[in-house]
């Protein structure tokens, strides 16, 4: 960084006439003039960090949740502890679709490699029903029809949708623009979360490894981006019972990670609270 | 290979400026990073975008898990020349910073515990043609 400068004043490739300060040779009798001093590296104050902080990047993915699960030596595959359910998007609360296609989506991630045709094409239709609901537009839709049309003709193997499945989730999903609003992405995310942290506390429990809870489930941050974007001004007013449980289990996720830190109780109340809500879908 | 296709329209939106930046190819080259990592084992967590102006700069919280191994990665477009990464903890400590002086820096770090930190984007060089403008600027998290 310190060659910063240096390097900026080398040269122009816009036919630029004047020559760079550094080119000049010194007149003669005179001393070379000093170097321009390169700007000290830029550094942030931690009201600065807070106060501009972006969310984008804040949530870890279903994959990342289940590959930090096998890092603590928990040999649990989520995928295989996700109940063989269809989540449909036949509801009108667009909260709710954005969280129901949150969960797909996480779903789909997390079985990509293993499950078999018909279920990946299935939740393939369910994820590309709920972005239309939530009108992502049509570049998402072509996306998951010609993932679907490979699958169906064999001619993708496993591994590389799992990468466009990587990518979906993580690149395409938080830079689409939403008719429904800029709470849609926050909401997906809830919803792929929420999955993620009822499949590892359920991991957890079965093993009783809860000394791996706060490496695992304590992100209080995460939780209070959700809650943010749940409880936003100008939400969808329309009662709806899954948003309200969903509400009730983000506050109870917020007293937990709140804790000095997590065991049992805490692991079993995540695991009931996040499972309320995944049973209303 | 879908990002490509969504981003661009996204990036050619994306405001502020006079932006005579070259987004294309910031994505391009970041887009390239991420796939390329796959085949050492990286998965993406979510890339993003910005127009930067010279000294103007994007902070992401970021959940990282202790164990994992993060590689931030940015590519600048044509317009700029240096692009610093910098990456602070909760408190909002500096904990690593790039050691390049170029527009594509990289930053790995593995946590010792699970926790929230940011990473700061900072258009440290515009290039001198672009005084004054935008540059397009891609980041994305990836881990292993």
């Amino acid at each position: 960084m310190v060659l910063a400068v240096a390097l900026a004043v080398v040269g122009c490739d816009d036919g630029a006439e004047t020559p760079a300060p550094a080119e000049k040779a010194p007149a003669a009798g005179q001393a070379e003039a000093p170097a321009k001093a390169p700007p000290p590296p830029k550094s942030f104050d931690a009201g600065t960090l807070k106060a501009d902080a972006e969310t984008i990047a804040l949530v870890p993915s279903p994959a990342e949740m289940e590959k930090a699960l096998s890092g603590a030596g928990i040999d649990a595959k989520l995928g295989e502890m996700i109940k063989d359910r269809d989540i449909k998007m036949d509801v009108d609360n667009k909260d709710q679709i954005a969280v129901r296609t949150g969960v797909v989506l996480a779903d789909l991630v997390l079985t990509v490699k293993d499950a078999d045709k018909a279920q990946v094409l299935a939740r393939l239709n369910r994820l590309k029903a709920g972005f239309e609901k939530l009108g992502a537009g049509t570049d998402v839709q072509a996306t998951i029809d010609e993932l679907a049309t490979q699958v169906d003709n064999d001619a993708i193997t496993r591994d590389k949708l799992l990468q466009e499945m990587d990518e979906l989730s993580g690149v395409m999903v938080p830079e689409l623009e939403y008719e429904a609003g800029e709470w849609v992405v926050p909401l997906i995310h809830a919803g792929s979360w929420l999955e993620g942290a009822h499949l590892v506390s359920g991991a957890l429990k079965a093993e009783g490894k809860y000394n791996a809870a706060d490496a695992m489930l304590k992100q209080p941050a995460v939780v209070d981006y959700f809650i943010k974007y749940v409880n936003r001004e100008g939400g969808d007013k329309a009662p709806d019972e899954v948003v309200k449980r969903l509400r009730e289990t983000l506050n109870t996720l917020k007293e937990v990670a709140a804790k000095p830190t997590l065991g049992q109780e805490e692991v079993e109340t995540i695991h009931s609270s996040t499972g309320a809500v995944l049973s209303m879908l | 290979m879908r990002m490509l296709r969504t981003l661009l329209p996204l990036l050619a939106l994306a405001g502020g400026g006079p932006a005579l930046a070259d987004q294309k190819e910031a994505d391009t080259c970041l887009r390239t990073k991420i796939w390329s990592g796959y085949d050492d084992g990286w998965a993406v967590r979510t890339a993003t975008s910005a127009d930067l102006g010279e000294g103007e700069h994007r902070i992401y919280l970021v959940t990282l898990y202790a164990g994992h191994e993060y590689k931030f990665q940015v590519c600048g477009d044509n317009q700029i020349d240096n692009v610093d990464l910098v990456l602070h903890d909760q408190a909002g400590k500096e904990l690593s910073r790039d050691a390049s002086s170029d527009r594509e820096p990289v930053l790995t770090y593995k946590p010792q515990k699970t926790d929230t930190y940011y990473v700061a984007v900072y258009a440290a060089d515009v290039s001198d043609q672009a005084k004054g403008a935008k540059a397009g600027v891609a980041m994305a998290v990836t881990y292993r």
